[in-house]
């Protein structure tokens, strides 16, 4: 696409659970800026993808390159997930910790920033998620849309190289779904990378420049939206994208 | 064993009686009270300490690539651990206090005065149950909390420190309490070994004029009052820890320091819808939100 540099490339990567093989031989990189969405049926492996990204799943093979590095070898896997931040379904916030806390604790525990600094920080990307007003509340005390924007705000306040979303969106209530794909909106528009496995549909449409389509543990096709919605190749692209028929 | 002198003639009625023996003898079963309650505190507190550093290694994950080394170690500390607990919880505290204090003593010729004895036994036992219980309390706590830790780089101690024991203890408190009440209660069996208590003290006192009756309902009262008032203070402990029912929508003072003072790293990140919001300076708003 561009001169830009690739922050991210997969190679072979391969995972099994038992006898289970998940993900077979995945190959794609990301490059800086990207904003990549993954889409693809329930159980086609793309969480085990993303969760093999940042190590929370180790590979059972391939490698995984960031900025060049083979991470799969990586020692200090602590250090490198700081880089990579990761937003989840149900969004992991810590729940003995107000939203502010949430957003402090990582910038203040594994990047040693003063609490001061950590402070303003996390309240600069409260305010841009637009959360700054719920800074004392506890998760539990939030709506699930305003949960997630939390999160996002948290994984933000690491300065991540790239943020893996997982379903950001699927356990929220519809009307709730707009504000938190308005924020990664705007992250997109920014320049931040991102990876994002999601159903919205019309999202990864308008906002990404890659897609990815998987099934089975194979990327069956990969592409620009304009070619994966416009003018998918495979027929298993087909069928799977005419279940989506409100676009 | 009696160690109490006659301290005149005993009034024929039953709160005559009572009073008779609060005059005479509430300050030395006050003092018996005390003591009760100073090896149950102590005893529940290093108990707990115990309790956590056990139940911490016993959580140490293995992982697939760690040393052989590291997983023999892990392993042979973790079946002594097992051991320790399996021992403790399974045998009453009175045989345990009779075997370390006198068995100890001509076994190993270690000479451990009544009140270490009584320190060690109490927080060993008590080390024991709290293993299991901590152990619980850090599984009790959902993998995605692990998890939200690790996607922000935090390592196993950092997610141990701030993430996970934090709830787990919140979680066990109300077995710390129930610990802290039985202590009160089971400390009695150290008389076995001559710790003068609230119970070793109301026996003398009861021995003395054959008030049993009388003696022990003041015991009973003040055991009573002491594990009341405890399972009440940890109550409010645990509220304390739960933090307010509700929160308060930050003020927008607050919101303009922020946003006044921030000069985000990432220039690229830098929204200007926010920053638009106040063209006040940080310091002021520093100095008004802050104390
Ligand atoms: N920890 C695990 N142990 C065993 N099997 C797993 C585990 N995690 C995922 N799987 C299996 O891997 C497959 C892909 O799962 P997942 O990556 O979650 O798919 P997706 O996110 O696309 O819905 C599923 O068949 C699932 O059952
Ligand atoms: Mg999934």
């Amino acid at each position: 696409m561009s001169d830009k540099k690739e922050i991210i490339e997969i190679k072979h990567l391969g995972k099994t659970f038992g006898k289970n093989e998940v993900l077979k031989d995945i190959n794609f990189s990301i490059k800086e800026g990207d904003v990549t969405c993954i889409i693809g049926a329930s159980g086609s492996g793309k969480s085990t993808m993303l969760r093999c990204i940042n190590l929370l799943e180790t590979p059972t093979s391939g490698e995984i390159l960031f900025k060049g590095n083979d991470i799969t070898k990586e020692k200090n896997v602590a250090a490198y997930r700081a880089k990579v931040g990761m937003c989840f379904q149900s969004f992991n916030l810590f729940s003995n910790m107000t939203a502010l806390k949430n957003c402090m604790v990582g910038p203040m525990k594994v990047l040693k920033k003063s609490k001061q600094e950590a402070e303003q920080d996390a309240l600069f990307f409260l305010t841009k998620v637009g959360m700054a007003p719920f800074i004392k509340a506890k998760p539990k005390q939030l709506s699930g849309g305003q949960q997630q924007r939390v999160a996002i705000a948290r994984a933000l306040a690491m300065h991540p190289d790239v943020l893996l979303f997982d379903e950001p969106t699927s356990a929220l209530d519809p009307q709730m779904v707009g504000e938190v794909l308005e924020v990664m909106k705007t992250l997109a528009k920014e320049g931040l990378t991102m990876i994002i496995v999601t159903h919205e549909m019309a999202f990864a449409r308008d906002v990404s420049n890659h897609v990815v389509y998987m099934q089975d543990g194979v990327i069956w096709e990969e592409g620009t939206p304009q070619e994966i919605f416009g003018d998918p190749q495979r027929q298993e692209t087909k069928d799977f994208l005419s279940r989506f028929i409100n676009m | 064993m009696n160690s109490f002198l006659l301290a005149g003639s005993l009034p024929p009625d039953f709160f005559g009686r009572i009073l008779f023996i609060l005059k005479n003898y509430g300050v030395s079963m006050a003092k018996g009270a005390g003591t009760t309650l100073l090896i149950a505190i102590v005893g529940t507190l290093i108990g707990c300490v115990i309790g956590f550093i056990v139940g911490l290694i016993q959580t140490i994950p293995v992982n697939p690539n760690d040393s052989v080394g590291k997983k023999i170690l892990l392993k042979i500390v973790n079946i002594i651990l097992k051991i320790y607990v399996e021992v403790f919880r399974g045998t009453p505290m009175m045989v345990q206090a009779m075997f370390l204090h006198y068995g100890a003593m001509l076994l190993l010729n270690l000479h451990m005065d009544m009140w270490t004895s009584a320190f060690v036994i109490v927080s060993i036992n008590t080390g024991a149950y709290m293993a299991e219980t901590v152990r619980g309390g850090i599984f009790s706590v959902p993998l995605s909390q692990t998890e939200g830790a690790k996607a922000i780089g935090m390592n196993h101690v950092q997610t141990m420190l701030n993430v996970i024991l934090p709830q787990a203890l919140r979680n066990i408190m109300p077995q710390i309490g129930n610990n802290l009440i039985i202590n009160i209660k089971d400390t009695c069996v150290l008389s076995c070994i001559g710790v003068v208590e609230l119970f070793f003290t109301s026996k003398s006192v009861a021995g003395t004029y054959y008030t049993y009756f009388e003696t022990f309902t003041i015991t009973m009262v003040m055991y009573l009052i002491m594990t009341l008032f405890f399972s009440w203070l940890l109550r409010f402990f645990e509220k304390r820890m739960d933090g307010p029912a509700e929160y308060d929508l930050a003020t927008t003072d607050t919101l303009a320091y922020t946003s006044g003072t921030l000069s985000d790293p990432r220039k690229d990140f830098v929204d200007d819808r926010h920053l638009s919001d106040t063209s006040r300076t940080g310091e002021d708003n520093l100095n008004n939100t802050r104390r």
